[in-house]
Order: structure tokens, then C-alpha cells, then sequence
């Protein structure tokens, strides 16, 4: 049974083509929720049991690199979970989920996450960008799952929900006045010129 | 700070990280700086957080002060920076203490501050409350559940779900408010995101979020959920297609629970598989056709084919995931209904050629179960194109089906054979691949006797260049065990010779043993002369364990000129095998008993031993159930494989677990035979002729478990009861089982052995042994348990010393003895010739009532009858209403040969069987036939 618990998503990865890390998320749902039936709470235990130590966790990304690397799939079963994944000039973006669990909508996950970084990240996605912008990888990586759970599936969305970092390192006091008669000056002689023009 | 300095640090962030401490010296003299910088705060959090996540970790001193320092910042109004400092609040919780100091600070954000913070501190609460502060949220929660904003509303919703296992209660006080949230379409307000360039979308997300945590809060409310379902079903109030799959999920779970209630639900699956979206479409389909695997007769055929029709229009979409997704369902069905997706063919065989391979080898194996004996052979020459292009585990997997497919199909093994050894020959691949293919092709040998010559052949010349040891050493036995009863063994003898002369020592010694096998054909009495001057020659050979098997061989062919020594033969050509389990059990307790330093040899008689039509028939069994396994994971108490379906869907990478519990199994079956034989009064009865699965007594769940096992003797049967405590303070005293015979009193009880005190959470067993003068004795056995029950004193944990106890008996359920206990599974590769030869016969009719599938009594057929079901019958197709289900055994004692032939038909009324029995052994082939059921 593809359990009704929400928890739907296992882990988001980006990888360098080495297989390092540039952003791993193991995410680990409280134990006495995942759903009703014992099956489920077996596999999950199995799960744990796989991603628990650091060790275990960079072995499996090794491996999944091996299997990923430059075989353009999009999705697939590896070692009894769902893995959908996009290959990037020097980075792999992946996003881990039960097996059980509906294809179209870890899809759908899958692609407001791709989407929503290729939009933060203006100049495309590739690792200097990831690893400059990091701060908001992270905040839009957040806004997409939240601790298992898919939050969002629109990638405006969550592009909207992403705050770009403060502009100034010292807080300048804003010169209303000057700011608004400047604004008032350009458009009057903008407006001029176009009256001159009509004329 | 200058340019240059501030450029340094900005480049950092791009490579590599600098390390642990300094980032953590960095962190704890800026957040503690004052006026807060909160550009360069952000870039050192989001550095410490990719610190975290490349797997470091702070002590849990200095992750508190960070925690710390962190939620210092607080203090500044910055959004964007107040989005990072949650973030840091997030990872940090987990390794550090005191994280409930930042509660005040996020329950004032979550009160004033702006819409973009909100949510994010919202969904920080689930790191820091615990059990005892998690009410204090109730209010705030209760107000963002039931806010405008969406994203407000699935923060709180989503905090609330990660919050039930700490404190359910508090959740529970707004499921009300949850309820309303399901239906509330939320909107995101025009000028919400001023500061943003991107325009939100509402996608209703919180509906989805709502409705798991309402699941959550009524899940044992069966009506409620009821209500739940219609109330959202019909009237179009779901916009989220999550939420719509949500949906379809709690209709398979209520189902589950009640399968009558599948009848109401159907004009609404049937609806949703045409639904606008694709997810709804598949989860539906998935939930259709895996509900039918256990509950066909509840199923309509037009409901089952339009979800046929559903999965066959989702392969043409060109979304990948989509094609996947409906590609592993149809797997998943092939495996047991093949016939029934047979009309997405075209479609599959047109995804032979996808580009994502995943796709091409789930195509692939799905149409080679789907095949039947008119495609076959077209389907292997596709094969036989595609598998040279595709990575070595996915030639596996697709070798692996075409291993089935000549189990099923064992009349198409010519072009399968061709195919498997074309792949052998020519295709490129590791060992592992290479085994597999030598696996399949001895399957093909030993279970399709036809094929024998051509693949020995075949064999022959592929040995001839063949890189790795293991494959050759494999091949080698093949030969050696099949090549002395073909019709030109001297053929194979030159080829084998070959390699002692041209390959390494592990090669040379297996082809000798291998050689030796040749010396007794009786086909060809020749050959023992030339067979012995070969291994004269090769006991020159310069290894010693060439030498050694050599000589050995030798002795033993020089043995067999004498007509009464049957040491040869049963050395050189042996008919049984050992049962391993208990053959390793017991030589570890011989090398760990060591009594006499080994004066006394090993008995290997006491250890069972099968013939080889015996083994074959227990590794088909396996196969057969391997098969079915996919879908099917036996529960723990399930002594019936393939009737007590559980419903996980499990793909083919998890399989090992199941294997490793069959293995278990087998090991339970020895200990128990072992501990039987062990007893004195039981050695009298002579050797263990054959042992039951445990038949289950009682519920699980009950205050005493008991399971029992027939063991049968010559002339006596002893059951024997395994009553385990599930009590945690009370100890049974003198626990025995009054067995009380139904019927005409055929057995004679000669004693029981009681189980002298059964400590709680223990099992023991209790034997009842039994005299029985027929050969094939039937009898039911209505049973009671009786016992002293005594209460434990938890100090020293024995019984109070003045508690008498008082006697209680328990009723468990009766046992039969029944003409299936003296069968065993056995395989023949020609039924319909055996079943001819057979001399008596025998002929019943049954007619059923109980509302059952032709599989389920299939299975029931197969289980009483213990016989193996031979030529893929077992199986019953679900779409017509007759089967015909063969099945052969042999008798426990003599080994005479039993073959039946159950015909089915199932109409309104019932189902009515008609069996025919032949079988060596009148008694045991009238005792068969009349008490199938």
C-alpha cells in the first residue's frame, strides 16, 4: 500500500560529477507516523537504517553518481527507492523518494525544484553558481519539502518565497525627499519630450 | 573593513569551504557584533550550513553557543536575514541544548511579523517544542491553520502533522479547523510579494497538507473517513492534484480494511480514471489492480479493463516519469496475470527502443511474461538485438526473465536455448552476467529434459574459450552429471580431456571428477578402459589435488568391478542428496562436542536425504513461488505461500529478504526434527520419514500460541505442539494436549510428553505420539490445551511457594491427518506421458460453495494435496472460468509415483472439480483423490 502519510520525499542531493556534495538533505520523518501498517514502518526502519551514518549515507551518493553519470534517465529504481535526477555541465540534482510512492507527484517535486533553482539562479545551474548563491539554494531547497513533506509544487511560487540577500552592509537612511523629486523631475521631462514629439 | 578583505571573504564562499573552526570563530565575533551586518550574517549562516551539510558536526557545546549566538539575531528586522536565521535554527536544534530559549522569539514573528517570515517561523516550531511546551503553540497554530495566506495555512498545517507523535492531544483540539481547511480555496493575495520579481501561483497545496493531517487525526474512525471521501468525491472542491491523489490513497486504505466496500466506490474510480490528471490516473489504476490481486470477485471486468485501457494510454505520453510509472504497475500485473495486458503489446514493444533504458528493460521483461508460445520466438530475436546494448544489470534482469519464460514455455526451449547460448558466446560481460546465463541454461537442463543434448553441445564448444574459472568449474559438473546418460557420452569425455590438458589446476581437478562420472555409463561400456587410461595418465599431473582426485577415482572405478560394492556408484554417480541445513547443523555439533576426540565417526545416517526428482521438485516450488514472491510477502504466521496475500508491493531488488527468511524456514524445519529425534522415546519409531509445515492453532494474537507439526514414522505419527506464553507473569505448569479423535478410531495413542513448566515469553513443545496400523491413516484431531497455571512472584521469579495453581484448559483448533501428509512434492518433465503409464485410477467430483476464485482453490489444492503443480498450472487465469490444475507427488515411504488432474469450472452456483487421480500406489491414489478438500 502506498501509505497515506505524507512524508513522501526521502532525501534531496546535489553532487558534483566526482560525487561530492554540494547539498545532501537526508530527511528523517518522526518514527511513529509513517503511516499505519506495519510494512511501512518496517521499510522506513530499513531506510533509517541505510542513510543513518554519514559513512553509509556518502557510500550510497557514490554509488548513485556511478549509476547516474552521464546516463540520462530521468527516473529510476536504485537500491528500492525512486530516484529522479537531471544531469547539469558539472553538477546532478536529485531528489529521493519511497518506492511506493506516486511517480507523477515526486515528478511533479522534482520539477519545482528544478525549475524554481533555474530561476533563482540567473545565470544558470552549475556548481560556482549553486555553491555562490548557496544561501539561496537553501532557502528555495526549503521552501519545496519540508521535512519529507512536498510545501510547494509552483516554482513562481517558491521563487517568490525566496528572499535575495540585504543589499547594503550598512543600513543607509533613505533620502525620501531627494528620491521623490527626483522621480518627479525625470517625469516631467519625460512627459515633455512626448508632447514635444506629438506636437 | 578594506575592499581587499571583503573580497576575500566573498571569495570564499565560491570554492572551497575554509575549516570547521574558523567558520565557527567567524560566526560566534559576527552574530555577537553590534550593529548587526546583516549581509554578511547571511553569507556566514549559509556557510556554516554547508558545513553541516557536507556532514560535519559541532560538539554539543559549541552547536549551543552557536544556537545562541544565532537567535541573537533575532534583534534585527532584516526579512531575508531572518529567513537564514530560521534555517540555522532548523540544523542547529538537533545537535544542540536549550533550544526551547528561541520559542518566544518565533512565536512573536509568527504573531507580527510580515507574510514572507511567517510561514518560516511557523516551521521552525517543530524543532523546538517538546512534549511539555507543544500546547503552548495551540492557539498561534490554530490561527495560521484557519489563515488566508496558503502559505501561512500548510505551514501550520505541516507543523502540526510533524508535531502528532509529540503531542497529538494539542493537535486534536483544532481538527476542526483542519476540516475547514481542506475546502477553503486560498488564495495568495495581489500584492503580497511586493518585493519580489516572481508572481505566486496559487496551487491550493494547503488542501493537500490538510487532508494527510485530518487522515491522520480520524484514521481509526473508519465512518468518518467515509464521509470524508464522499464529501470530497463528487462536488468538485479538490483543485490540488496532490490532494486528489491523496484522495485515491485513503479510498485503497478504506478498502483495505473493508474490501466489501469496494462495490460503492466503483462509478467513482471509474470516474478518476479519466480524470485531467495523470497522477490520479495511475494512482487509481495502481489501487484498481492490486486490489484485484486478492479480491478479484469484487472487481468488475469493465473496471479492470478500463484501468488496462488507462495504464495503455499513459505508455504513449511523451513524459518519461509517466511512461516509468505505468510501465512498473504493468510489470507488477504480468507477473501474475500475464493474459490480462496482453492488449498493450504494441505499445510496450514499441518501448523496447526507449532511450531511458530503465524503460526499454521494463518493457522488455513485461512482454517476456506477457509472451506466449506464438510470439516467443519473435520476442527472443528482438531481444537478441537490444541486449548487447544495454549495461551489464540490465542484461541480468532481462536474462532472468527469459530463465522464467522457459519454465513457462517449455515447449519454445529451442529458441530460448539458441538465444542464451548466442549470449554466451558472443556478448560482452562480467562474470556476473556470464553466471547468470549459465544459471538459466542449467535450469533449462535439468527441468527441460529435451534440451539436454543440444545445450551439452553447445556447452562443449563454449568451454572451449571461456575466461573465467567459476563458469568453467560449473560447466564442468553439468557435464559430468549429464553427459553419462546421453546417447554419445564418449563425445563430452574428449572435450573434458581438453581442458585437463590445457587449463590450471582448479579446472584440472574439476575435470576430473567430471571424467570420472563417464567410467560407469551403461550406455557405453567402452568407455570405462579409456577413461581409466586417461586417469592413469593424470595421475602424474604435477598439482597434488589433481593427483589426489585422480588416484581416488581410480580406486573406486577398480571398486565397481566387484558386482556387490556399490561404494562406487553411490561415490562417483550419486542419486541423493543430503539435506544441507541439517548436515551442516549437525557437523558443527560434532566438531563442538568432540567427545572421544573423534573416535567415533560422523553418522550421516540420521540426516535426510532426497532424490533427485525431489530436489528438482523443491527448487522449482521455490522458483515458482520466487515468482509470485514479488507481489507476495509472506506474513510471519502464514503457513500457506500464495494464499495469505499481503498487500506491499515489493520490486524485484528486495527479493533477498524473502529468500532469507525461506532459509529460515528450512533451518526451522531441521531444529525441529533434530530436537524430535533427539528425545528417547521416540528413537524405537526408526527414521523420520516426513515432517509438516507448522499449522497455526490458534490467533496470533492470542494468550497462548500454539502451532503444530505432523511428523510421520513407519507405523506412528507423533504431532507435535509448540505452545509458546505470551503472558508476562504467569508460568503453565504441566502443559499437555488432549487430542480426541473425530471419527473411526484408526490410531492407537501411545503417550504424550508434557511440557514440564512453560516460563512467560517462552516456547516448548509437547508431543503426542500416536500408533497407526493403516499405511495411509486420515484422522481429525480435536485438541485441548491443559495446563496449571501458577502466578510469578516478580522478585525471585519463580511461583509463589503456597500457590497451588489451579488446572484451566484452553480449546485450540483440530488437526487433520490427511492423505496430503504422506505425499511430497516431486517434478517430472513429461506429465502427460507419466500420468499415462500410471496403472490405478481414480476419479472424484467435488462441488464448492463458498464463494471462492478458482486461485484461491488453486492454492488450497496445492497446499492440502503437497504436490508440486507441474506445467505452469498453477496459475488460474482470472478472466475464464475454468482451469485445469496438474499436479505430481510421490509417497512419503516408497517413493510410488502420484499424478492428479483437477479440472475446474466455476459457474453461479459454486465451483465444481472433477480430479482424476493415477498413481503407483491404489491406497494412497484413492486416499488422494477423495479428500482433496
Amino acid at each position: 500500500m502506498s501509505g497515506l502519510s505524507l512524508y513522501s520525499v526521502q532525501s534531496i542531493l546535489i553532487l558534483d560529477s566526482q560525487g561530492n556534495r554540494i547539498y545532501a538533505k537526508y530527511y528523517q520523518p518522526p518514527p511513529n507516523v509513517l503511516g499505519h501498517n506495519q510494512h511501512a514502518a518496517f521499510t522506513s526502519f530499513r531506510e533509517n537504517e541505510l542513510f543513518s551514518s554519514l559513512k553509509k549515507q556518502e557510500d550510497f551518493e557514490k554509488r548513485l553518481i556511478k549509476k547516474t553519470h552521464k546516463q540520462d534517465s530521468e527516473v529510476m529504481l536504485f537500491e528500492n527507492k525512486l530516484v529522479f535526477y537531471r544531469e547539469y555541465i558539472d553538477l546532478t540534482i536529485y531528489l529521493i523518494g519511497d518506492p511506493n510512492e506516486n511517480e507523477i507527484i515526486l515528478q511533479t517535486s522534482f520539477n519545482a525544484l528544478k525549475n524554481s533553482l533555474e530561476l533563482i539562479l540567473n545565470n544558470g545551474i552549475d556548481k560556482k553558481n549553486v555553491q555562490e548563491n548557496y544561501d539561496m539554494v537553501l532557502l528555495t531547497i526549503d521552501e519545496i519539502v519540508d521535512n519529507g513533506i512536498i510545501l510547494e509544487t509552483d516554482s513562481q511560487t517558491i521563487a517568490s518565497r525566496v528572499s535575495k540577500p540585504p543589499t547594503n552592509d550598512n543600513q543607509l537612511p533613505l533620502d525620501f525627499d531627494k528620491g521623490l523629486l527626483g522621480a518627479w523631475g525625470f517625469a516631467k521631462s519625460k512627459l515633455q519630450e512626448r508632447l514635444q514629439q506629438g506636437l | 573593513m578594506s575592499t581587499k578583505t571583503y573580497k576575500k571573504s566573498e571569495n570564499q564562499i565560491a570554492g572551497e569551504l575554509s575549516d570547521k573552526m574558523t567558520i565557527y570563530q567567524d560566526c560566534m565575533n559576527t552574530f555577537n557584533e553590534l550593529p548587526v551586518n546583516a549581509k554578511r550574517c547571511r553569507i556566514l549562516i549559509s556557510r556554516l550550513l554547508r558545513l553541516l551539510a557536507n556532514g560535519e558536526t559541532f560538539p554539543e557545546s559549541e552547536a549551543t553557543a552557536l544556537f545562541f549566538s544565532v537567535s541573537k539575531l533575532f534583534q534585527h528586522q532584516d526579512d531575508s536575514l531572518r529567513q537564514m536565521v530560521y534555517l540555522a535554527i532548523k540544523e542547529l536544534s538537533s545537535i544542540s541544548d536549550d533550544v526551547l530559549m528561541a520559542t518566544s522569539s518565533i512565536m512573536k514573528d509568527i504573531q507580527n511579523g510580515s507574510n514572507l517570515v511567517k510561514p518560516n517561523a511557523i516551521r521552525s516550531l517543530t524543532y523546538v517544542l517538546d512534549e511539555s511546551t507543544a500546547f503552548s503553540a495551540e492557539r498561534l497554530l490554530k490561527s495560521a491553520v484557519v489563515n488566508k495566506h496558503p502559505a501561512v495555512s500548510s505551514a501550520a498545517l505541516c507543523t502540526s502533522y510533524h508535531l502528532l507523535p509529540i503531542s497529538e492531544t494539542t493537535i486534536k483540539r483544532f481538527s476542526n479547523e483542519a476540516q475547514e481547511a481542506i475546502v477553503d480555496l486560498k488564495q495568495f493575495p495581489h500584492s503580497s510579494m511586493d518585493n519580489s520579481e516572481f508572481y505566486p501561483n496559487s496551487t491550493f497545496i494547503s488542501q493537500y497538507h490538510a487532508l494527510g493531517l485530518v487522515y491522520q487525526l480520524k484514521k481509526n474512525d473508519k465512518m468518518s473517513l467515509l464521509k470524508l471521501v464522499r464529501q470530497f468525491a463528487e462536488a468538485n472542491t479538490l483543485k490540488n492534484q496532490l490532494a486528489k491523489v491523496q484522495l485515491v490513497k485513503l479510498v485503497n486504505d478504506l478498502i483495505h480494511r473493508d474490501p466489501q466496500l469496494f462495490t460503492q466506490f466503483q462509478s467513482l474510480l471509474d470516474n478518476w480514471l479519466t480524470n485531467k490528471y495523470e497522477s490520479v490516473q495511475l494512482e487509481t489504476a495502481k489501487l484498481i489492480t492490486s486490489f484485484s490481486i486478492n479480491n478479484s470477485h469484487l472487481v468488475s471486468q469493465e473496471l479492470y479493463i478500463s484501468a488496462i485501457n488507462t495504464l495503455r494510454s499513459l505508455l504513449t505520453v511523451p513524459r518519461v516519469t509517466t511512461r516509468f510509472a505505468a510501465l512498473r504497475v504493468l510489470n507488477r500485473i504480468s507477473i501474475n496475470n500475464p493474459e490480462k495486458i496482453m492488449v498493450c503489446n504494441p505499445e510496450l514493444e514499441s518501448l523496447i527502443n526507449d532511450s531511458n533504458r530503465n524503460i526499454s528493460t521494463y518493457a522488455i521483461t513485461t512482454l517476456l511474461k506477457t509472451g506466449n508460445a506464438k510470439n516467443i520466438s519473435s520476442l527472443v530475436s528482438t531481444i537478441t538485438k537490444f541486449i548487447h546494448e544495454v549495461s551489464d544489470d540490465f542484461k541480468i534482469i532481462i536474462i532472468d526473465a527469459v530463465r522464467t519464460l522457459s519454465l513457462n514455455f517449455p515447449q519454445e526451449w529451442k529458441s530460448i536455448v539458441k538465444f542464451l547460448i548466442d549470449v554466451l558466446k558472443n556478448g560482452e560481460g562480467g562474470l556476473k552476467f556470464k553466471n547468470s546465463i549459465i544459471e538459466a541454461i542449467i535450469d533449462i537442463v535439468s527441468f527441460i529434459p529435451q534440451s539436454k543434448e543440444l545445450v551439452l553441445d553447445n556447452l562443449c564448444d563454449f568451454i572451449e574459450d571461456c575466461e573465467y574459472n567459476e563458469i568453467l568449474v560449473r560447466v564442468l559438473h553439468l557435464l559430468g552429471k549429464e553427459g553419462p546418460f546421453t546417447s554419445k557420452p564418449s563425445l563430452y569425455v574428449r572435450h573434458i580431456y581438453n581442458r585437463v590438458v590445457l587449463e590450471n589446476s582448479i579446472i584440472r581437478s574439476a575435470a576430473v571428477i567430471s571424467l570420472s562420472k563417464f567410467a560407469l555409463t551403461k550406455n557405453d561400456p567402452t568407455l570405462k578402459d579409456s577413461i581409466v587410461s586417461l586417469l592413469r595418465r593424470i595421475a602424474n599431473d604435477q598439482d597434488d589435488e589433481v593427483r589426489d582426485r585422480a588416484t581416488i577415482a581410480l580406486e573406486l572405478i577398480n571398486a565397481s568391478e566387484n558386482k556387490h560394492s556399490l561404494v562406487a556408484e553411490q561415490l562417483i554417480q550419486s542419486k541423493y542428496y543430503y539435506d544441507l541445513n541439517s548436515l551442516e547443523n549437525k557437523l558443527t555439533n560434532y566438531m563442538s562436542a568432540n567427545d572421544d576426540s573423534f573416535k567415533t565417526p560422523f553418522d550421516v545416517s540420521s540426516i535426510r536425504k532426497f532424490t533427485e526428482d525431489e530436489v528438482k521438485a523443491m527448487k522449482l516450488k521455490k522458483k515458482q513461488q520466487q515468482a509470485v514472491g514479488n507481489n507476495v510477502e509472506n506474513t510471519k504466521d502464514a503457513v500457506v505461500p500464495g494464499t495469505k496475500q499481503t498487500d506491499n508491493r515489493i520490486d524485484n531488488d528486495t527479493y533477498q529478504g524473502a529468500n532469507l527468511q525461506e532459509h529460515q524456514e528450512d533451518l526451522l524445519e531441521t531444529k525441529y526434527a533434530d530436537e524430535l529425534l533427539s528425545i528417547e522415546q521416540f528413537k524405537e519409531f526408526g527414521n523420520l520419514i516426513n515432517s509438516s509445515k507448522p499449522i497455526p492453532l490458534t490467533e496470533p494474537e492470542a494468550e497462548f500460541v500454539v502451532h503444530a507439526v505432523k511428523h510421520l514414522f513407519k507405523d506412528h505419527v507423533v504431532f507435535q505442539f509448540n505452545v509458546s506464553n505470551t503472558l508476562t507473569n504467569v508460568v503453565l505448569d504441566k502443559v499437555t494436549v488432549a487430542c480426541s479423535s473425530e471419527g473411526d478410531n484408526q490410531l492407537e495413542e501411545l503417550f504424550t510428553l508434557p511440557i514440564d513448566r512453560l516460563l512467560p515469553n517462552t516456547e516448548a513443545a509437547c508431543y503426542v505420539a500416536y500408533k497407526k496400523d493403516e499405511a495411509f491413516a486420515m484422522e481429525g484431531f480435536i485438541n485441548i490445551l491443559h495446563f496449571t497455571t501458577r502466578e510469578l512472584d516478580p522478585e525471585t521469579n519463580e511461583p509463589f511457594e503456597n500457590d497451588e495453581g489451579f488446572d484451566d484448559e484452553y480449546e485450540i483448533d483440530p488437526i487433520y491427518l490427511t492423505a496430503g501428509d504422506y505425499v511430497k512434492s516431486s517434478f517430472t518433465g513429461n506429465f502427460e506421458n507419466t500420468f499415462a503409464e500410471l496403472p490405478s485410477e481414480d476419479v472424484a467430483v467435488y462441488n464448492i460453495k463458498e464463494d471462492l476464485s478458482l486461485q484461491e482453490i488453486t492454492d488450497k489444492l496445492i497446499l492440502n494435496t503437497s504436490c508440486l503443480p507441474v506445467s505452469n498450472t498453477q496459475f488460474a487465469p482470472n478472466d475464464t472460468n475454468s482451469h485445469t490444475l496438474k499436479l505430481f507427488g510421490k509417497s512419503v515411504f516408497n517413493g510410488s509415483k502420484v499424478a492428479l488432474v483437477v479440472k475446474m469450472i466455476k459457474s453461479s452456483k459454486g465451483i465444481a472439480l472433477k480430479a482424476q487421480g493415477r498413481g503407483e500406489d491404489a491406497t494412497l491414489c484413492a486416499d488422494l483423490v477423495n479428500n482433496l478438500m
